[in-house]
């Protein structure tokens, strides 16, 4: 009942609460009872959006409401006869009475009380509490100062005692160890962690325990799967084909800044901008993750402006969320309907996200730019390992270096320019075509002479056809390189491999107004790529062409070179994101149909499987032989010719000693080369060297661009120091200020939900007037200043410690045993007379079934897996297969499970975990037939209870009561009562009699799941075993922290 | 804090009938009574959507100037410089591509309708078509999403589960709102669905759609796992409900019970679904009705025939997706076989429910994410053309409860490119499936980070004409 009502009670709850807990309100609190009134019922038409107000009356700042209008005012402190305010709402006139009938809203009798008892009691006015900078408050005093074992407890205990309600006596010791270990670990606890807690006379036994688990990495396990839901973190982009992305390595980020208890301001500032600090970290540069986590739109044909606009809209409405519990999003199109945020604060806020270097279209796979290398600890040693070599290797090399260009002169004085050494260079060469002798009749048709040889001639009509050579799709690196002579200035395709009409889907290198041209097609204009030089080439003469690409889908991946030099070049279109392999031959003079053929000669085409370097590209450039270049005189050989000539002596000439140094850098090289491509990587943010402008988008649309603004913070909270530049780095100091009114407050709210089950201001992601205010305001206070401004002065925003204070309070420790009596009392728990008894999240439910289980595999981070899932759910939707992982991968903990946004795991979904599209800080609950379904027939909790069955086995005797007595510990922490047990015993008697029956029911049951069979399926009793092991997963107590 | 108290509470600010409430609560599932503004003239929901977008040029609006006009230029007078997609945006040249199909008028209400729609026609008197449907999007997940959820970004809850949470359920074995997928014939591997179109966004997670589905167990993780049958399966609910119930009087959690119920219900699907999904007990007539596809599971077929089982069951709401129609190229080729899938289900199911006395209380309609532009997409040839995404106008039509048969609402202009006369925006048509059932979009809410939220935003007008 409780949580199935959750979420719809935020106004009863002010309401209905108070009155039955405090039947007569000594004073009336504005902040506690007032706003809340105003801001719901009035402020959509006189609240802070100026071009919704009515009749120019403003109820949510005091000069508003007080203000004379024509000789009325809507509150005149004292007056209640007088106050028009009062008049309307208690009208009977429809054309009187407020709220008007059509807006829906409607005061009742208590509320129309309390607007009067204040306006009678002076209508003392204060601002919005949660922009009020928290001050420490005064620990209450209470009766019964022993229940206090932290100041927490004080303040519960004193509300407690003036709603006169007794709270629950403590817990077991196994209840609370069970409780503690789900809510700092996400699991429960060992049966060693149990009998030695159980029998713990230390008098700090229960701070040893919290201890314990704050310094367990599965800590950091824990704590990141809340976080990765208000960071939005997933495993696709999210849009339409959703294609994979790799954040994972934040993600771990995350795990170990949780692990190392980063301090919440620093964990903070890496994350908003740690790519600002001073000399940022690999680290502090992949923390920057959290704002690229949002989702990413590649769908063709979008207008890549609009979700560039987008992205930055989640930034605002996630940052506000996440660190001050505000709903900025709602002033995105207009100013916001109750809290004083402008539609123009929402843009200055915008501004500060809206420097990214970034494009609207996202890659279809894999990150979208920026992105950087993020190497793991492991893989950091690797590389320099690698590179230390590379260095030794190139040292070596640079001690013989001198000796070459002398070794080279006797090399050549061995070589009779006669017979000297044909040489061209081949590696990495797939396939060539010198246009040389050649048996065709066709060919030798179109042979002209040629720059080495003959050549062939096009004459915009021919063009030879290869076949299959040159087969290369956008992740590929290869280079295209040809002598060519164009014929006027109509140019044409040089060599291609695509759909044979203009703009096909294909590669094509092409001379177009006498620039060189590279053309990447998947689907011309909306994916592609162009990419021209800046110079052109002159016609009617030879020149060597080459033109590389690094398989990184992007314009910048691309290098001209005109006769061996590197020349600018320039991008036409940028878009490229899908492969642009083509099934069509390799053509050389045509593509682009039959108006895009060549005019011109072409000679000595190659092609090469690899990214050719400055260097080999003007050796390729070099058309002269080794022969011909050493009769030429020393000093007048070109840099070309000397590079080929040193090429040459290098893999002919050289002593072994050269030879052996050169191999080891070139290997050693391409090692790294490799190595680093294997590398995992993450997005990040960065800053473009000039901001963009940012300008008001006037209804919110991106086409719409308004006044322009710079960045700023809105005007209810406390402004910046004047001397920073306002950038992402100045906001999340700014955030971080201890004094800054929100922060703290939220951060410290989220810790006692995850702990207590519900905020103290339930609406953890509203602390504006339409939030919940806090149930217990002068406690928010203190554990806000407690966390950023600790009393000792040290331990500033340490996470752990603020866990501490709350697990090791006496409410913490209390029953949730709920009587009839505390359940019509207090029916959500909010004053906290009993332990908190909620629901499981989605990933523990079935991470303990992996852990009682013994099939748990525990490793910290490392790429998503992909676990069981229904076969078939990819491809019905999407089109793609899910390849599910299996060993080790099968049961790790959940929250390495792979998260596709757009088809998420669902059995994590039908436990209410957020979806990962946007922002969730909320925790939700319910409780489903589907959640049945999934307990009792998934096939990882089956074969949970065929391994925990065989656990039991194993780590107890073999009688049928040990068995089940172990197993029972194993999921619940406590020993079965004796009716429990019996109901046990009796329904494993009763599957017996039925499995004893069918051996094929008996091998089905036990061949579940692919970890290792037990020996013998044929056993009927492990067919038993297993089917009341389930029994347990099932229970609710199992699925429930108590 | 009284429950009682708190939950009528809750019922004042939303509005909400108490059945609707006890729909939330499974252990007191009652005769369904809903939420109701006004009477209600529809009590289920069938969508019948048609994903990927099908163009309404060749099915439904027809143009018949245009056949003169082929190849020329899209007029600036009416392309008016609004924004195109990044697929044809920078197309040089926007040649005017007629249907090459056939259209005549159909039934006593003059319907016009393609020749690819003939038993589509056949029901048109019982049809009422929107010509000036017009959406925001151009793109298909916005397009879509906001189709199904009223907002283009993903996180709102979609329609199906804005009916869960307002009208509860009519069935205590079956769930409230199901979802069933299909692939189109014409254009396989288009367009991608998502889950959102179907979840419940910041709703309860209890509200979002359950998908049927035809490959595996129809209802995810539905069957007991091989070697438990079912009395194996009742026994294990019997000893659970026994340990449950020992539980609940030692810790008095109410969720306790409910858990218990929620076992008891899951229990119930395992039987009430594949009976529904039993076609074997249909006539041979049905099928000659619903065509050869209908005893193809995962078929539009099957799914309309199941659709008509479910809402005789009493589900709420039941939305079929049926992929396929994005058709930028080759459109002729790929429309044949778009119309082949839907046609005659889709005509079957209006004819089916009315024979059998359901259609005059559920709501029927039919319709993509937007519609397809006049203009060709790559090259116009004498047989062949594609249109790119149109969101400025696009046809739907509506059928059965609630709804004035016989009508068409909106004019287009000679292009089919613009709206001459009566827009009807996405969200006056949510407002008005709304509406058939007796809700008023404004009224429905739910409150999230401060704010209540509708299924129409703050926008969204009935459109009258078309309601009874």
């Amino acid at each position: 009942m409780r949580s199935l009502l959750t979420g719809f009670l935020t106004v009863a709850w002010t309401a209905g609460f108070l009155s039955a807990a405090e039947p007569s309100l000594a004073h009336i609190d504005f902040n506690r009872d007032i706003r809340p009134i105003l801001s719901d019922a009035c402020f959509q038409c006189h609240g802070p959006d100026e071009n919704k107000r009515q009749a120019n009356l403003r109820l949510d700042t005091k000069d508003g409401a007080f203000t004379d209008l024509n000789g009325h005012a809507a509150i005149i402190p004292g007056d209640v006869t007088k106050s028009t305010l009062l008049q309307r709402i208690v009208s009977d006139d429809p054309d009187e009475q407020m709220p008007p009938a059509k807006s829906g809203k409607q005061l009742t009798a208590d509320q129309k009380q309390k607007l009067r008892q204040w306006i009678a009691e002076g209508a003392p006015w204060t601002g919005h509490w949660s922009f009020i900078a928290p001050k420490r408050s005064a620990i209450p005093p209470v009766t019964k100062q022993e229940d206090v074992a932290q100041p927490i407890d004080a303040f519960l205990l004193s509300r407690l005692e003036q709603a006169e309600i007794t709270p629950n006596s403590p817990t077991d010791r196994a209840t609370w160890l069970r409780r503690v270990t789900f809510d700092l670990t996400g699991l429960p606890p060992s049966l060693d962690e149990l009998d030695l807690f159980l029998t713990d006379e230390h008098p700090a036994a229960f701070e040893r325990v919290v201890d314990r688990l704050l310094a367990s990495p599965r800590y950091g396990e824990r704590m990141a799967v809340r976080w990765l839901d208000a960071a939005r973190y997933a495993d696709t982009s999210g849009y339409q084909s959703d294609g994979e992305r790799f954040m994972w390595r934040w993600r771990d980020w995350v795990i170990d800044a949780y692990n190392q208890n980063m301090p919440f301001d620093q964990f903070t500032i890496e994350q908003l901008a740690g790519d600002l600090l001073p000399n940022p970290t690999l680290e502090q540069r992949i923390a920057t993750g959290f704002h690229r986590n949002h989702r990413g739109n590649s769908e063709g044909g979008i207008v890549p402006e609009e979700y560039a606009a987008e992205y930055v809209v989640d930034r605002v409405e996630t940052t506000y969320t996440v660190w001050m519990g505000l709903t900025m999003g709602c002033a995105r199109c207009h100013s916001h309907k109750f809290d004083p945020l402008t539609q123009r604060e929402f843009y200055q806020s915008f501004a500060f996200f809206n420097n990214v270097p970034e494009f609207g279209r996202a890659l279809k796979y894999g990150n979208s730019p920026p992105y950087i290398a993020a190497p793991t600890s492991d893989q950091q040693r690797a590389l320099t390992q690698l590179e230390d070599r590379l260095s030794a290797g190139q040292r070596t090399w640079k001690q013989l270096a001198p000796g070459i260009e002398q070794a080279i002169v006797a090399w050549e004085g061995t070589l009779d320019p006669k017979t000297a050494p044909a040489w061209s260079f081949t590696q990495d060469r797939l396939w060539t075509d010198p246009f040389d002798a050649t048996p065709e009749e066709a060919r030798i048709r179109f042979v002209a002479s040629g720059k080495i040889e003959s050549a062939a001639r096009f004459d915009g009509q021919n063009f030879v056809e290869v076949g299959n050579v040159g087969a290369f799709g956008f992740l590929d690196k290869f280079s295209l390189a040809a002598w060519i002579q164009p014929q006027g200035d109509r140019g044409g395709t040089i060599l291609s491999r695509m759909t044979d009409v203009e703009h096909g889907d294909g590669y094509a290198l092409v001379l177009d107004n006498g620039r060189l041209q590279l053309n990447l097609i998947k689907r011309w204009l909306d994916d592609a790529l162009r990419v021209e030089t800046i110079a052109t080439i002159p016609a009617n003469e030879w020149h060597h062409i080459a033109v590389t690409y690094d398989g990184s889908r992007l314009a910048s991946g691309i290098r001209f070179y005109l006769d061996g030099q590197l020349v600018p070049h320039r991008a036409n279109l940028d878009l490229l994101n899908q492969t642009f392999a083509s099934k069509e031959p390799l053509r050389i003079g045509g593509g682009n149909g039959p108006q895009g053929r060549f005019h011109g000669l072409i000679d000595e085409v190659a092609i090469y499987g690899s990214v050719l370097t400055s260097d080999e590209a003007a050796t390729v450039a070099t058309p002269e032989t080794v022969r011909e270049i050493v009769s030429i005189p020393r000093d007048r050989r070109t840099a070309g010719q000397q590079r080929k000539l040193r090429a040459a002596f290098l893999e002919l000439g050289a002593a072994d000693d050269i030879k052996a140094a050169q191999t080891q850098v070139e290997e050693l090289t391409k090692q790294v080369e490799i190595f680093r491509e294997t590398l995992p990587t993450v997005m990040v943010m960065e800053e473009m060297p000039t901001p963009r402008a940012t300008h008001l988008l006037l209804r919110g649309e991106y086409d719409k661009p308004g006044e322009r603004v710079t960045a700023g913070l809105p005007a209810c909270l406390p402004s910046m120091p004047d001397d920073v530049p306002k950038d992402r780095l100045a906001l999340a100091r700014w955030l971080t200020d201890p004094r800054h009114p929100l922060t703290a407050r939220v951060a410290v709210n989220r810790l006692w939900q995850m702990v207590f089950g519900t905020g103290l201001v339930k609406t953890v992601d509203d602390f504006g007037s339409q939030g919940e205010a806090a149930s217990h305001p002068e406690l928010l206070d203190w554990l806000a200043v407690e966390f950023a401004q600790p009393a000792n002065g040290d331990g500033a925003w340490d996470t752990k410690r603020m866990l501490r204070l709350m697990l090791t309070s006496a409410a913490y420790r209390r029953s949730s045993h709920i009587t009839p009596e505390l359940l019509r009392r207090d029916p959500e728990n909010r004053l906290l007379a009993r332990g908190p008894r909620v629901r499981l999240s989605a990933e523990m439910v079935r991470d303990q079934a992996l852990f009682a289980s013994g099939l748990l595999v525990e490793k910290l981070g490392g790429p998503s897996v992909k676990p069981y899932q229904p076969a078939g759910l990819w491809k019905e939707l999407a089109d793609t297969d899910y390849v599910q992982d299996h060993g080790e991968k099968l049961y790790r903990r959940s929250l390495y499970t792979f998260w596709k946004r757009t088809i998420p795991p669902p059995t994590m979904l039908s436990f209410d975990a957020a979806g990962r599209e946007t922002c969730v800080v909320r925790e939700s609950r319910t409780n489903t037939p589907l959640q049945a379904l999934i307990l009792m027939n998934d096939v990882t909790y089956v074969e949970g209870a065929r391994l925990l069955a065989e656990r039991a086995r194993r780590e107890s005797s073999l009688a049928l009561s040990d068995r089940l007595t172990h197993a029972f510990r194993l999921v619940l922490s406590r020993p079965p009562r004796s009716e429990e047990l019996a109901v046990l015993t009796a329904g494993w008697q009763a599957q017996r009699t039925r499995f004893e029956h069918d051996p094929e029911a008996v091998r089905q049951l036990l061949s579940q799941g692919e970890s290792p069979r037990v020996t013998d399926v044929r056993d009927a009793d492990r067919a038993v075993d297993t089917a009341i092991m389930g029994l347990l997963l099932n229970l609710d107590e199992a699925i429930t922290k108590e | 804090m009284n429950t009682e108290l708190s939950r009528r509470a809750w019922l004042q600010r939303t509005g909400i009938g108490t059945a609707a409430l006890a729909a939330l609560l499974p252990t007191t599932v009652h005769a369904a009574e809903t939420v109701s503004h006004f009477p209600a003239r529809a009590k289920r929901v069938i969508s019948l959507f048609q994903s990927g977008a099908p163009s309404q040029l060749d099915l439904f609006d027809w143009k018949p100037g245009l056949a003169n006009r082929r190849g020329e230029e899209l007029p600036e007078s009416i392309r008016r410089g609004q924004r195109l997609t990044g697929m044809t945006a920078t197309q040089t040249s926007f040649p005017v591509a007629p249907t090459k199909y056939q259209f005549a008028q159909h039934g006593e209400s003059g319907a016009w309708i393609s020749e690819l729609l003939p038993h589509t026609a056949k029901v048109a008197d019982k049809l009422s078509f929107i010509k000036t449907l017009h959406t925001e999007a151009i793109n298909h997940d916005p397009a879509v999403t906001f189709f199904q959820t009223g907002a283009q970004l993903a996180g709102r809850p979609s329609l199906g589960a804005w009916l869960a949470y307002g009208l509860g359920s009519e069935n205590r074995d079956l769930p409230t709102f199901v979802v069933m997928i299909s692939q189109g014939s014409g254009n396989p591997n288009d367009q991608p669905l998502y889950d959102r179109l179907w979840g419940s966004g910041f709703l309860p997670s209890r509200y979002q759609g359950v998908k049927f589905r035809s490959v595996g167990e129809p209802v995810l993780y539905l069957s007991n796992p091989p070697g438990i049958d079912g009395i194996a399966r009742r026994r294990f609910l019997d000893d659970l409900a026994k340990l449950n119930q020992m539980k609940l009087a030692d810790a008095g959690d109410p969720e306790i019970a409910t858990r218990i119920a929620q076992y008891e219900m899951a229990f119930r699907m395992q039987s009430s679904v594949p009976e529904l999904t039993d076609l074997s007990s249909e006539s041979s007539h049905t099928f000659e009705m619903y065509g050869p596809d209908a005893s193809k599971p995962g078929t539009f077929a099957a799914n309309c025939l199941l659709a008509r089982r479910l809402v005789e069951r009493g589900v709420r709401c039941v939305q079929l997706f049926h992929r396929g129609w994005d058709q930028h190229t080759k459109l002729p080729t790929q429309i044949v076989g778009q119309c082949r899938d839907t046609d005659q289900p889709a005509a079957a199911l209006i004819r089916d429910l009315e024979q059998r006395g359901l259609l005059e209380d559920t709501l029927v309609f039919w319709g993509g994410e937007f519609g397809r532009t006049v203009y060709c997409q790559g090259t116009l040839t004498a047989n062949d053309y594609g249109r790119d995404h149109h969101p400025r106008c696009f046809t739907a039509w509506m059928a059965g409860g609630g709804i004035k048969p016989g009508q068409s609402i909106g004019v287009t202009d000679d292009y089919s490119y613009n709206i001459a006369e009566r827009p009807v925006h996405v969200h006056d048509f949510q407002a008005t499936i709304l509406h058939c059932l007796g809700i008023d979009h404004t009224r429905l809410t739910f409150r999230s980070q401060g704010r209540d939220f509708r299924l129409t935003d703050v926008h969204g007008d009935v459109v009258t004409e078309l309601v009874t």
